[in-house]
């Protein structure tokens, strides 16, 4: 029995973790409707910055993480005003298309940059772990859950109570009459994909406390960040920490009760089900239609 | 022009194709068989995301499963190679009827994300089936004397390559011409409006992806058999996803030439690139695909015809009408 | 788009394209260029992971392969019958896919290439051997150890290092020679891949023969950085010994999770590939200690050539050339491509057929150990070494005649 607590325990806390690496993608899709596929990168960008500024001034990865998404923020709104905001109108395949070049642009240079090698920071606390029964609970997985919840309300308190919030849900559900309003859409197109890249950032600089990371991570981050917004339905501040938690669960009860290597086959096998189950997600309902014949 | 010129040129250009190995040195035939699969390919994908304008993510998928299929025919059940690719695709066309049914339902983007799931899906499920598949360790055809089909070699391939490529074009012209057709691309348009106007669009749907899950099939197939031993993280690899996605969008989605321009160009591009310059070439060839899709979002055929045809120049309208 | 107007260009693209095969097939000419042999240099081909997954191993074995051909070409090249050759690789990026090592290998064929040097992994250069028997191609592989690549009957690749099945097998041996209190049982964690696979099979089935209770093993896929599940399953059962058949992410996945979910084996860890790897003690910090792990090279080998010296010479040469340690992956690069080089110099010249007979009778001693070759290309003679992280460095611990520290035991730190 403890070992299916150990499983549950730790699978919820990786789950945060997934869920504020999801978050931001998730935002995007649900305001913009565009798949970001270089969202992977910034992850990473936020992890290197995070440990560039631990080895050199011995930065805890906590205010690591503020300045990585900080410093993605200004990245992620200067991508969207200078090039993806010229294909916004265009057929989906090209804004796809363009997030995918820029992915290769962003994941090679980071390896010319950092080199390949794999990288984690090291801190005192992070693998230590406090004991309820036998159900141990690591510290820096704690962090990185508490980060990630506290980012996740912060993002929804943001999108409710302020002028800025409104406005981006305001364009998400209705980019015309948003505009006709007199709502700036280049520039809150703009910060929305920047508050999404800082998310990102700073969930890098997570992962970079937890586990390794090295460029070629990219591409798996995107992909988690797929699988989570879909679980958790788009345009729900919250779909994006529930599908994340749903997703760590899931995995840790396969991984308990199924050989190993099917952990990732039930992950995928769970994101079609919801899909043609329920396409609007597991919870509430997305701005943009998600089937042909209405559910 | 009359479509007998057409024919005559057409039957010029695969005969001059067939004729092509014999003037070039192994590794370069190697490379036009690689372009001519992906001429396949991304014709392939055309037909499910060009002319139906569903954004299948998970093409691959059929890929995969056609080569595993081969391999595990010819592996486990002796089969010859020939009978083996035929039965890989049509078993293949019938999995992609039968996910198509729900999946198709699924617009936009969530059609996207759930064929991608079904994609990453299979390559665990095939990882997991070792006994069968040789999981993570990848599977072997055999080609050696005695058992399964002797290997084609270099320039066999190259003849089966171009076979398929010049199919799937076939494939893609007729359909493009046909009642079939029209209806893929009213539903392209306005799916409830093509409804109304009498096409049965889920029949359409399932049929344009069955059509396209088979020659991608057949191509996977044919890449298992070439390989000799294969991988389920190569046969299952997004990136092959991807770059028939690239290859169709940069030379014109929806178009017969547009796939064939754009693979050949891409393919050629990125070879080039890689020879050029070893370390930078994926940095080099992201940066121009951003370029591309900026300058010529309506893919670089129809920018080229506009220029030619119209007399104008049709990329400030393009960027216009896209742009925020 | 009418329809009436994509005629017309179609035909005109067309029309080019039919211009562009027959202009091909006026020029050119079938069979190979020869830029191999130009003047007094030897060009040797190597499809290498520049990008991709293995992008960082890739790298390493690209510095071995540089500091060898740096190192050659300082001392003046090397004589091949009355000539002086100096030594250049062309490397090719096969972006870590099987396939495409495939198709340089091809590529550098037409170029005349008939002398490769592996790319690295298991399965690139699984995917190269077909081609270069093919092609009559002669290739010296550095880093392609699953014993299962050998079993098909290649005659021209020859591989300079240990095959995987003793990856694993050369730890439990010494641990049961070295450890005190001896482990009772040992279990086994594996990635799914390949080499993986056959270096866990190898290494339950020596720890069987050797009398220690194996605990049943579980696997995780290829490149996981989550190995929590695989850990949880086996904390009951409370092993002694810890064996990860592991590339770089899983094994240190496995030491770092193993600390978070409490998982303390009364012997300690061990893995193969992960350990000596620089990467391995910078993410662990402290927890790397006591770490063990089999090594393809270590500075105390035995033997020495003119090249390169002994190993410890090796060691200093690298390090002053490269400005870092030498880890096994640069040493093998380098062994392969010295393999490659003395085996021109004995054949006397550059034809692929006299060097392919050159390796085969190749017997020397070198920084790598012996260089020496059984029918099926694989070096069964070289040992693999025993390594023990400790202090944050490598501490040789077996075979005896290598030992430059003693086995700290149990290894597992707190």
């Amino acid at each position: 029995m403890s070992s299916f607590w150990q499983a549950t325990i730790y699978g919820l806390l990786q789950g945060g973790l997934l869920a504020m690496i999801a978050v931001g993608f998730s935002l995007v899709w649900g305001v913009m409707n565009i798949i970001n596929l270089s969202h992977g990168a910034y992850v990473l960008l936020g992890a290197y910055t995070a440990w560039e500024l631990h080895a050199a001034w011995g930065l805890d990865p906590l205010l690591g993480a503020a300045a990585g998404g900080t410093a993605m923020f200004v990245v992620g709104y200067a991508v969207q005003r200078l090039l993806v905001n010229r294909i916004v109108n265009a057929p989906i395949f090209l804004t796809l298309l363009l997030t995918f070049g820029l992915q290769l642009v962003l994941v090679q240079g980071m390896a010319v940059l950092f080199t390949a090698d794999y990288r984690s920071i090291a801190t005192s606390y992070a693998s230590e772990s406090f004991g309820i029964g036998d159900v141990r609970v690591p510290y820096g997985r704690l962090l990185a859950f508490g980060v990630a919840a506290a980012a996740t309300a912060a993002l929804v308190l943001f999108a409710r109570r302020s002028r800025t919030g409104i406005a981006i849900l305001a364009t998400g559900m209705d980019r015309t009459a948003a505009r006709l309003m007199g709502i700036n859409a280049r520039h809150v197109y703009a910060l929305t994909a920047g508050i999404a890249a800082a998310l990102a950032g700073a969930a890098g600089a997570m992962v970079g406390l937890v586990g390794t990371f090295s460029p070629p991570d990219a591409a798996r981050f995107t992909l988690l960040s797929f699988v989570i917004s879909v679980l958790g339905g788009l345009g729900n501040m919250y779909g994006a920490l529930l599908g994340g938690l749903v997703l760590g669960v899931v995995q840790a009860w396969a991984g308990q009760y199924l050989p190993g290597t099917w952990v990732n086959a039930v992950a995928f096998a769970v994101l079609v089900g919801v899909l043609i189950v329920r396409p609007a997600g597991l919870a509430g309902r997305a701005f943009y239609e998600a089937r042909v014949e209405a559910a | 022009m009359s479509r007998l010129l057409v024919t005559l040129i057409s039957t010029a250009v695969v005969v001059g194709m067939i004729a092509l190995p014999s003037q070039l040195y192994t590794g370069q035939v190697r490379v036009v068989t690689a372009v001519l699969m992906f001429v396949a390919l991304a014709q392939a994908w055309n037909i499910i995301g060009g002319f139906t304008g569903y954004a299948c993510f998970g093409q691959v998928a059929f890929f995969g499963i056609g080569g595993y299929t081969t391999a595990v025919l010819m592996e486990h059940a002796n089969w010859s190679f020939w009978w083996a690719l035929p039965v890989s695709a049509a078993g293949c066309a019938m999995f992609a009827g039968l996910i198509g049914l729900p999946l198709l339902r699924l617009r936009g983007h969530y059609f996207a994300i759930a064929t991608l799931g079904v994609a990453e899906g299979m390559r665990e499920v095939i990882t997991n089936l070792g006994p069968l598949t040789g999981g993570g360790a990848g599977i072997t055809v055999p080609t050696v004397a005695g058992r399964g089909t002797p290997w084609l070699g270099n320039d066999g391939f190259y003849l089966l390559f171009l076979a398929l490529a010049v199919l799937a074009v076939a494939v893609a012209v007729l359909i493009s011409r046909s009642r079939f057709g029209y209806g893929l691309r009213a539903i392209n348009q306005d799916e409830d409006a093509a409804a109304a106007a009498g096409v049965n669009t889920t029949r359409a749907k399932v049929a344009a992806l069955s059509v396209s899950a088979a020659i991608t099939a057949l191509v996977g197939s044919a890449y298992a058999f070439q390989q000799i031993t294969i991988y389920p993280q190569r046969l299952f690899d997004v990136d092959i996803t991807v770059t028939m996605i690239v290859m169709v969008v940069i030379g014109g989605a929806g178009t017969v030439l547009g796939p064939l321009v754009g693979a050949v160009g891409l393919q050629f591009v990125s070879e080039y690139l890689r020879q050029a310059y070893p370390q930078e070439h994926i940095l080099v060839l992201g940066a121009v695909i951003v370029l591309v899709v900026l300058l010529f979002p309506a893919g670089l055929l129809t920018a080229a015809r506009d220029a030619v045809s119209e007399r104008r120049i049709s990329l400030l309208e393009t960027i216009r009408a896209y742009r925020l | 788009m009418t329809t009436r107007a994509g005629h017309v260009r179609r035909i005109d693209v067309l029309a080019v394209a039919a211009a562009l095969a027959l202009t091909l097939s006026g020029c050119g000419s079938k069979g190979t260029q020869n830029q191999a042999g130009t003047g007094d240099t030897l060009n040797l081909g190597a499809s290498m992971s520049l990008s991709g997954s293995l992008e960082k191993e890739g790298k390493l074995t690209q510095q071995g392969y540089d500091y060898c051909v740096n190192t050659i070409n300082a001392k003046g090249g090397f004589k091949v019958g009355a000539q002086t050759l100096r030594l250049h690789i062309d490397y090719q990026d096969d972006q870590s896919q099987p396939d495409t090592a495939g198709q340089l290998v091809d590529q550098f064929n037409d170029k005349g290439y008939k002398l490769i040097l592996g790319p690295y992994g298991s399965a690139t250069t699984g995917a190269a051997m077909p081609v270069i028997e093919r092609n009559g191609q002669v290739m010296v592989d550095s880093s392609g150890s699953d014993d299962k690549l050998f079993t098909k009957g290649y005659q021209r690749t020859f591989a300079v290092l240990s095959p995987a099945s003793v990856y694993a097998a050369s730890i439990v041996n010494a641990i049961n020679e070295l450890a005190t209190p001896k482990p009772g049982s040992i279990v086994f964690l594996a990635a799914d891949d390949g080499f993986s696979k056959t270096v866990a099979a190898a290494g339950e089935a020596r720890a069987k023969d050797l009398g220690f209770i194996v605990l049943p093993g579980h696997q995780f896929p290829a490149g996981a950085t989550d190995v929590s599940s695989a850990l949880t399953k086996i904390k009951p059962s409370k092993p002694d010994v810890i064996v990860g058949s592991v590339h770089l992410a899983e094994g240190i996945a496995i030491v770092k999770q193993a600390a978070e979910l409490g998982v303390k084996p009364a012997g300690g860890f061990a893995e193969t590939v992960a350990p000596p790897t620089p990467d391995f003690v910078q993410t662990l910090g402290n927890k790397a200690n006591g770490v063990l792990s089999s090594s393809q090279w270590v500075p105390e080998v035995k033997g020495s050539e003119a090249f390169f010296g002994s190993a410890a010479d090796y060691r200093d040469g690298f390090r002053a050339a490269v400005g870092h340690e030498p880890e096994y992956h640069n040493a093998e690069a380098t062994a392969a491509c010295l393999a490659m080089v003395l085996a021109v110099r004995e054949a006397g010249s550059t034809d692929p057929d006299k060097v392919r007979n050159a390796l085969a009778a190749l017997d020397e001693q070198s920084f790598f150990g012996p260089l020496k070759f059984n029918d099926k290309g694989e070096n069964v003679t070289k040992p693999m070494s025993v390594v023990q992280i400790q202090d944050g460095k490598l501490v040789t611990v077996w075979p005896k005649d290598q030992a430059a520290g003693r086995l700290v035991w149990p290894g597992a730190s707190g």
